[in-house]
């Protein structure tokens, strides 16, 4: 039996291999053939989700309303305790800074990433900083927006935590962090389409003993999800949902 | 549901005694001490159609200087601080049973008297077309709006 599974394009760059072979992997503990979509956009992702025929998606917290809503999918499973964090980080220097050392008129680099826009727009409120306060320098890549602070072209950096964490010592020594969020309710999940019913627990069994063998951990470990799957209850979900809700203004 | 009366903290500790919207009071204690918010972090709270708390997240629990097992099953307004206008709540409660988003800034009180300020968005749990509870996820304010909130507050407790 054929399926469709597609990937978010949020992950770091090095993560791509791990996601073909945890594909390969399930194609063998599932005995499903797993067509594997890696879309390079968030654009992209939309339009494929919206033409239909996506059998799983391993889906941004903040796409799951929609793609659950008004696409179909139901919740099955999500990496165990792994949430999306989102780091601020000013150039280094002698004198340690806080948030206030941002003020209106500030650029932030950043590259073009909704989500990460959004929670750190939150975490500014604390300092009366909003969208309209900020001169924005959208990057190609998160390292860019590094450089631009480093060479004092931009006054602070937003940056995915878990690709901040896997920048070059070398770069991280020369930022300094002011904030990082610890959301902690709000993660990647595995979205199953209703029509799919059949694959549930086959997909979701397979993702959740992943972690028990040698093979399983280490493409867990290629995909920075260490602690392996767990299991989501459609409740778990929604609730989820609810707490996105609350963030959205 | 009856809360029980506080202990007093400190010797300096305020007194009050505040009657809920259902008519059931409670004696509790105030001090000066404001407890910072938790960078980064949302404080999440649910609670039931009748204002029980079903689920604390670890930032809840911990900033309102409460157990766990002490918070679950007590009415939520075991959270509330004297300086607080009972209209606040009065309009949270009609803009979420209108199936409505509410936001506002709330001065929480903790066990021991101290109190914190939040940023609050609360929402209708809609299940399958029902309301089933409401969740509330708080963040961290500026000093400048707790700062419009305590004139405001002072002003309405006033009228």
């Amino acid at each position: 039996m054929k399926i469709k599974m597609l990937i978010a394009p949020d992950f770091p760059p090095e993560r791509f291999a791990g996601w073909h072979m945890l594909n390969t992997w399930l194609q063998k503990n599932t005995g499903l053939s797993v067509s594997l979509l890696t879309p390079a956009s968030a654009k992209e992702e939309d339009e494929l989700a919206r033409a239909g025929g996506i059998d799983v998606i391993y889906a941004n917290p903040f796409d799951a309303t929609g793609l659950i809503r008004e696409y179909g999918f139901k919740v099955i499973a999500k990496p165990a305790n792994k949430s999306n964090e989102m780091t601020i980080v000013t150039k280094a220097s002698e004198e340690p800074k806080t948030l206030d050392s941002l003020t209106k008129g500030c650029t932030i680099a950043m590259a073009d990433n909704k989500d990460v826009k959004l929670i750190g727009l939150r975490l500014l409120e604390a300092v009366d900083l909003t969208a309209d306060d900020i001169q924005w320098s959208i990057t190609e890549t998160y390292q860019a927006a590094a450089r631009q602070v480093i060479q004092g072209e931009a006054d602070a950096a937003f940056f995915l935590t878990e690709v901040f964490d896997t920048l070059a010592n070398l770069t991280k020594t020369q930022l300094q962090v002011l904030i990082q969020s610890a959301l902690g309710d709000i993660g990647h999940v595995v979205l199953v389409h209703e029509s799919r019913a059949d694959i549930v627990e086959k997909v979701q069994q397979a993702l959740i003993k992943s972690i028990e063998t040698a093979e399983g951990k280490s493409i867990l470990e290629e995909l920075g999800i260490p602690e392996g799957f767990e299991i989501m209850t459609e409740e778990d979900g929604e609730f989820m949902i609810d707490v996105i809700t609350t963030l959205q203004d | 549901m009856s809360i029980p009366n506080m202990s007093r903290p400190s010797d300096d500790a305020i007194e009050h005694q505040i009657t809920y919207y259902d008519g059931n009071t409670r004696v509790v204690y105030t001090t000066e001490n404001e407890i910072p918010y938790p960078d980064g972090h949302l404080i999440v709270s649910r609670v039931d159609l009748n204002s029980i708390l079903t689920h604390a997240n670890e930032a809840f629990v911990e900033i309102s200087g409460y157990t766990r097992d002490e918070l679950m099953g007590m009415p939520h307004c075991i959270l509330r601080h004297p300086d607080m206008p009972s209209a606040v709540y009065a309009e949270m409660w009609q803009t979420l049973q209108s199936g409505n988003k509410w936001r506002g800034y709330v001065k929480n009180l903790c066990k021991n008297g101290s109190f914190y300020w939040v940023y609050a968005t609360a929402v209708p749990n809609v299940r399958h077309g029902e309301v089933v509870g409401y969740t509330s996820v708080r963040r961290k304010p500026s000093r400048t709006k707790i700062a419009e909130a305590e004139n405001l507050y002072q002003t309405m407790r006033s009228q």
